[in-house]
């Protein structure tokens, strides 16, 4: 039995840590290969795994204590103390599972988040840092992750204001292909929205701005083409998907200028997103037909609504997550008993068969095919009758969970288990690199 | 015979609906619009097969009245709608179609009285016949289909407008992808009428001697002919969306009112028939 060796966690996410400090400890690439493997090499580390996005850094480590995973943050920054949360044992399965079905994220429900995971068992795997553990434990929190995305209703909705602007597009344009998207002033959150259209197939992105340095840069930065200022109202004819964020105090497309575009569009449908505070679409220009515009309280409405709703269904996540780490200890305790199990089976059997070889040889001739097998059946016979008793005791115990039966047991009948971890320590299905034995250190 | 199979179509038309309407209460069971589809499909062939029985029962003259009328536009409906399907994929459609056709066709389950001429004149035996009411009553269907995507067009187009964004807007498609499909039954529906136009004047050619008479009911096909040719001009002339979406549903009403003032489905073939049988030589 591995009695000492569990799994421990410790880490800091935006609801622990400032950017400030997430930012010091956030790492990737070959950089987390080798803390990874660094981390493998330390005394009481059986294996680790770290995910490592722009909202958390988690350090898990299965083997003799957190000290290890502690001191994976401290060594980065000092600045960490203090913000790290601890977990070991099922409260750690408990929270990677919460972490890969998006229950712990800002944005609760967000679908980044599980192959960010995914990314991480693979970057463990890779650096040879994950074994069996982890393996059967990203499978299960992968498991858990997808039954939460199929069975409650968590993932749907916008949940941000860049999702709602593009679930508006679609749901007026359909597909994205051959329109073009304008984006009016250099915001931020303008620029994200731009970029989300982009990735859905809208052919032409092109950025004005009122300093042609700053449409300029932006179009590099989110692959579009600047425009000059100047040429707003052709441009306007020219986009399908008008995104608006500048900083100018009034309206900046007034309901005269819409008019204007639409016969110049020949009544093609247009939709304005108004991102700015104060507001640079005059909402009026909706009132016209195939005009469509929003601005940002329209969109921050449908975020909150959906918040809300997925409040609710977390509830329903949580309830799932509970079950799936109950079934993963209840699968682990049972596993350890399960080789224990085997052994004393097998070291019974091979006694009896021996015996009944022995006497059998001593009998000679004297008995015909019948006996003989009757011998060997009467040694089978015993050796289940004998171990039916223990069996049926160490399936309850590693049922509900007594995890010290099974070592008793073993070191009772003297059976070792020196020889099991390499038993135990078949490769999962697509973990993606093969699992190797525990004794990696 | 034809009644029972019949019978048994609109059970399948039932299963459709059925299917499609929980699709569209519950659209992440995608499973629930393939069985729509098939069920749909079913209907349809099951359809047919009753169709070709009651011409073996009647000879081919049931469809010259009101029932008969009713069971060959449902089948063509379900027909167009299958086509539809099959090439833009958006099965809430189905959703709003397949109810229709099953209350269209649920008088003719029941309605077993004939209501046409026992035998068909000798005068209206021409092959064009078929053509044209094959056309007339695929016409009519296709501008019916037309008006129902366009209603699912203003609905969707209250939710976002409206600023909305519930079940409804979720579970339509998407405005421009209702305004193409309405534009294209529109395009359909008015190249099929124009073929039953040019077939009933020539009919009337034949057997009036003359291809326009004043007659009621040519007076009010060719004004929805030349409604629905309006609309396909003005297509190009960039009318869209909300417009047109109306423009739709306003012409399919008169699509209904001609049909029931003038009772041309009941009567139209009838009465032409009684003319055609009539003195008129």
């Amino acid at each position: 039995m591995n009695s000492g060796r569990e799994l421990h966690l410790v880490g800091l996410s935006h609801k622990s840590a400032p950017v400030a400090v997430r930012e010091k400890v956030a790492l990737g690439g070959d950089a987390l290969k080798e803390a990874l493997a660094g981390l493998a090499a330390r005394p009481g580390v059986g294996e680790a795994m770290v995910v490592s996005t722009c909202n958390r850094v988690e350090c898990y480590v299965y083997g003799e204590s957190l000290e290890e995973a502690r001191h994976f943050f401290l060594a980065r920054t000092g600045e960490a103390e203090g913000h790290l949360y601890e977990r070991s044992g099922r409260e750690a399965v408990r929270h990677l599972f919460r972490v890969a079905a998006s229950l712990d994220s800002m944005v609760v429900g967000e679908p980044q988040i599980l192959g960010q995971v995914k990314e991480a068992y693979g970057m463990a795997a890779s650096a040879e840092t994950a074994g069996a553990f982890v393996s059967r434990l990203c499978n299960r929190a992968f498991a858990t992750a997808k039954r939460v995305r199929n069975e409650t209703e968590i993932a749907r909705g916008a949940g941000s204001v860049s999702q709602v602007a593009v679930e508006l597009v679609e749901k007026i344009f359909g597909n994205l292909e051959g329109r073009a998207v304008l984006l009016v002033g250099a915001g931020k959150m303008g620029a994200l929205s731009a970029k989300a259209l982009r990735d859905l197939g809208a052919d032409r992105v092109l950025v004005t701005n009122r300093s042609p340095e700053r449409a300029a840069a932006l179009a590099a930065e989110i692959g579009a083409v600047a425009e000059p200022w100047d040429a707003l109202t052709s441009l306007l004819a020219l986009a399908d998907v008008v995104i608006v964020s500048t900083g100018a105090p009034t309206y900046v497309i007034t309901r005269e200028l819409a008019a204007q575009v639409m016969k110049a569009r020949r009544g093609r449908s247009v939709c304005f997103i108004d991102l700015a505070v104060p507001r640079n679409v005059d909402p009026a220009c909706g009132e016209q037909d195939n005009v469509y515009a929003y601005d940002i309280d329209d969109l921050q409405r449908v975020v909150s609504q959906t918040h809300a709703a997925r409040a609710e269904e977390a509830i329903r996540a949580e309830a799932i997550v509970e079950a799936e780490v109950m079934a993963f200890a209840q699968e682990r305790e049972t596993r350890a008993a399960l080789p224990v199990l085997a052994e004393l089976r097998r070291h019974a059997e091979e006694i009896a068969r021996a015996e009944a070889e022995r006497t059998l040889a001593h009998l000679g001739g004297k008995l015909d095919e019948k006996g003989r097998k009757s011998v060997e059946a009467m040694a089978h016979a015993i050796v289940n009758k004998l171990l039916h008793g223990p069996t049926a005791r160490l399936k309850e115990a590693a049922a509900s969970g007594d995890s010290e039966l099974p070592g008793a047991a073993a070191e009772l009948f003297g059976v070792g288990e020196n020889e099991n971890p390499r038993a135990r320590s078949r490769p999962e299905k697509d973990s993606g690199a093969a699992a190797h034995p525990e004794s990696h250190r | 015979m034809s009644l029972l199979v019949l019978r048994f179509a609109a059970l399948f038309y039932a299963g459709a609906v059925t299917a499609y309407v929980l699709y569209f209460a519950r659209p992440r069971h995608q499973a629930l619009a393939t069985a729509g589809q098939w069920l749909l499909a079913v209907a349809f062939l099951v359809h047919a097969a009753a169709i070709g029985l009651g011409c073996k029962e009647y000879g081919g003259a049931e469809f010259f009245g009101l029932r008969g009328g009713l069971v060959f536009m449902t089948w063509l409906a379900a027909g167009a709608s299958l086509v539809v399907q099959r090439l833009y994929r958006i099965p809430a459609v189905g959703a709003f179609v397949t109810p229709l056709i099953l209350v269209v066709l649920l008088p003719t389950l029941f309605l077993v009285k004939p209501d046409f001429p026992e035998v068909l004149p000798e005068a209206v035996r021409l092959p064009m016949l078929t053509v044209h009411i094959v056309t007339a009553l695929l016409g009519v269907a296709l501008f019916a289909m037309a008006s129902l995507v366009a209603v699912m067009y203003l609905l969707q187009e209250r939710e976002v407008k409206g600023k909305r964004f519930g079940a409804l807007f979720s579970r339509l498609p998407s405005l421009a992808a209702l305004d193409q499909l309405n534009q294209r039954l529109v395009r359909a529906g008015f190249v099929v009428y124009t073929v039953a136009l040019l077939t009933g004047s020539a009919m009337a050619k034949v057997v009036w001697k003359s291809a326009w008479q004043w007659d009621p009911q040519q007076v009010s096909s060719l004004v929805i002919w030349l409604l629905y040719a309006a609309m396909v001009q003005l297509r190009h002339t960039g009318w869209h969306g909300r417009r047109f979406a109306l423009l739709t549903i306003v012409a399919f009403g008169l699509v209904l009112g001609s049909m029931v003032t003038l009772n041309v489905l009941p009567a139209g073939f009838t009465r032409h028939a009684g003319d055609f049988s009539g003195a008129r030589k």
